[in-house]
C-alpha cells in the first residue's frame, strides 16, 4: 500500500474533535433520559394499562423496533415541516433517538416489571408492610437492580448511534471527522482517531456504570 | 383458656372450596402439626391465618379475641399476632441477612434502629447465623435462608408461628439444621402449627397432630395416635403409604 500515515496533518484539529465528541455525549445522555421516560411509561401501560391503550404503545413499539433507525429520524427531518413543526436537525436527531430507544425501552422495562417475585411481596405483606412500604422496599430495589445491565447496554448502544447525525448535518463527533477529511483527504487517520474518541467515551461510560452498578446493586460482572 | 381457635373456618379459590368448616383448638406454647396429602388445604390454612386468604365463613380467636380479617388496617392486626415462614424462605434478595430481620421492625413498626438490630443480632445468633449477618440470600445456603427467615418472623414477635413445609425445598443434608431451630423455638415456648411432611419430626415435637383431606379436617389427636392408631380409615390408609418407605 503506497500510503504514508501522516497524523501531523490531522494532530491540530484533536480539540474540534473533541468538541464533537462532547457534542455525540450530550445528544446520547438526552436521548437516553428522554427515550427511558418513554420507556418507562410504555411499559407500565403493558404491563398494568387498559387493553386499548396496552394495543396503542404495542403499535409504537412494533413500528419502531421493526423499522431503521435513519427512516425514522428522516422522516422526522423531511416529513414534520410539511406539517408546519420546524425543528433543527440536532432536535429531530434526538427526538428520533429517544422514539426509537424508547421502544427498546419499553421492552426492557415491561421484563423487569414481569421479573417482580410475587413471593417476596407476599412475604412483606405478612410482615404488614403497607402497599407503598412494599414498593419502596421491594419492588423498586428489584426492578432497578434487573433493569441496571440491559438500560446500561442501551445507552452505550445509544452513544455510538449518535454517528447518524452526521447524515443531517450536526457537527457531532462523526460529522466532525467527516469535515477534517473533506479538508485534509486523511481519511485513515481522521476516523482512526475518531474510532479512538468513540472508544474513549464508552469506555470510560462502561467503566462508570460498572462502579455504580457494583456498589449500589452487587452486581458482578465484567465490563472488558 | 385456648390461645387459639378455628371455628367452622371455609376458604375458597373462586369456585373452589378449599378449606371447608375447619376446627382447632391450640394452647399456649403447644405444637401442632398439619399433614395429609397434597391439595388437602394445608398450606391454605396457614395463609388464612396469617391473612393472605381471606376466610368465607368462620371465625379465628386468639386468647379469646375474635381476629378481623375485614379490612387492611384489620389485616395489620393480624400479622401482629401470626408470623409464617414459607417453603421457599422468600427473603429480600436486596438485603441482607441482618436487614432482612431488621427491615419490618423498623419500618412497619417505627421502632428505634439501634435497640432493633442488637435484638436481631440476637435472633440470627440464636438460629446459628451470627457470623453471617451481612451476607446476602444469594450467599447462604438453602439451610441458612431458611432460617434468615424464621429470625425475620421471630423479630415482630408474633404469638403464633406459623411454618409451612419449611423443609421441603431444602437438599437433605440441610434439613437438620432447621428442624434444631425450631426445636429450639419448642424449647422457648413458642405457640407454632407446623405444615410438614418431616413425619419423624413431627411425631417427635408434635403435642397435637391434625390430618386434613380435601380441605377438611379428618382427624386430630396426640401423635401416638395418628401414626399408631388412626381412628378413621382415610388417616390409617394415609399414614400406611407415608410410613412405608
Amino acid at each position: 500500500m503506497g500510503y504514508t500515515l501522516q497524523y501531523g496533518q490531522v494532530t491540530p484539529y484533536l480539540g474540534y474533535l473533541a468538541g464533537g465528541a462532547w457534542l455525540a455525549l450530550q445528544i446520547a445522555a438526552v436521548a437516553f433520559l428522554i427515550g427511558w421516560a418513554i420507556g418507562l411509561v410504555c411499559a407500565s401501560v403493558l404491563h398494568y394499562g387498559p387493553r386499548p391503550a396496552r394495543w396503542l404503545v404495542r403499535a409504537y413499539v412494533t413500528f419502531f423496533l421493526n423499522t431503521p433507525l435513519l427512516v425514522q429520524i428522516f422522516f422526522i427531518y423531511f416529513a414534520l415541516p410539511d406539517y408546519g413543526i420546524l425543528i433543527g436537525s440536532v432536535e429531530a436527531v434526538i427526538l428520533g433517538m429517544s422514539l426509537n430507544a424508547g421502544a427498546y425501552m419499553a421492552e426492557i422495562q415491561r421484563a423487569g416489571f414481569a421479573s417482580i417475585r410475587r413471593a417476596e411481596i407476599e412475604a412483606a405483606e405478612t410482615l404488614g408492610f403497607s402497599r407503598l412500604q412494599q414498593i419502596r422496599y421491594v419492588i423498586l430495589p428489584h426492578i432497578a437492580k434487573v433493569l441496571y445491565p440491559p438500560l446500561s447496554n442501551q445507552y452505550i448502544i445509544l452513544t455510538m448511534t449518535t454517528s447518524v447525525a452526521a447524515i443531517f448535518g450536526v457537527e457531532e463527533l462523526t460529522g466532525r471527522a467527516y469535515n477534517i477529511n473533506a479538508q485534509t483527504f486523511r481519511s485513515l487517520e481522521i476516523f482512526s482517531i475518531a474510532a479512538v474518541y468513540y472508544v474513549v467515551l464508552t469506555v470510560i461510560a462502561s467503566a462508570v456504570l460498572y462502579a455504580i452498578g457494583r456498589f449500589l446493586f452487587r452486581i458482578k460482572g465484567k465490563v472488558f | 383458656m385456648p390461645h387459639l381457635v378455628l371455628d367452622s373456618l371455609s376458604a375458597d379459590y373462586g369456585r373452589d372450596p378449599v378449606l371447608s368448616d375447619v376446627g382447632l383448638s391450640v394452647e399456649r406454647g403447644e405444637i401442632v402439626s398439619i399433614i395429609g396429602p397434597s391439595g388437602s388445604g394445608k398450606s391454605t390454612l396457614l395463609r388464612v391465618l396469617v391473612g393472605l386468604l381471606r376466610p368465607r365463613a368462620g371465625t379465628v380467636a386468639v386468647a379469646g379475641t375474635p381476629v378481623d380479617y375485614g379490612s387492611d388496617a384489620a389485616l395489620r392486626k393480624v400479622r401482629e399476632r401470626f408470623a409464617i415462614v414459607f417453603q421457599q424462605y422468600n427473603l429480600f434478595q436486596n438485603m441482607t441477612a441482618l436487614r432482612n430481620v431488621t427491615v419490618a421492625p423498623t419500618v412497619v413498626k417505627g421502632r428505634p434502629a439501634g435497640e432493633v438490630e442488637a435484638e436481631a443480632r440476637a435472633l440470627l445468633a440464636k438460629v446459628g447465623l451470627s457470623h453471617r449477618v451481612e451476607a446476602y440470600p444469594d450467599e447462604l445456603s438453602g439451610g441458612q435462608q431458611q432460617r434468615v427467615a424464621i429470625a425475620r418472623a421471630l423479630a415482630l414477635k408474633p404469638d403464633i408461628l406459623l411454618l409451612d413445609e419449611v423443609t421441603s425445598a431444602l437438599d437433605p443434608e440441610l434439613v437438620s439444621e432447621v428442624l434444631d431451630t425450631i426445636r429450639l423455638l419448642a424449647a422457648d415456648g413458642m405457640t407454632m402449627l407446623i405444615v410438614s411432611h418431616e413425619m419423624a419430626f413431627v411425631r417427635e415435637i408434635s403435642s397435637k397432630v391434625v390430618f386434613m383431606a380435601d380441605g377438611r379436617v379428618v382427624e386430630t389427636g396426640p401423635p401416638a395416635q395418628i401414626f399408631d392408631a388412626p381412628q378413621t380409615e382415610r388417616c390409617a390408609d394415609f399414614v400406611r403409604r407415608i410410613l412405608r418407605h
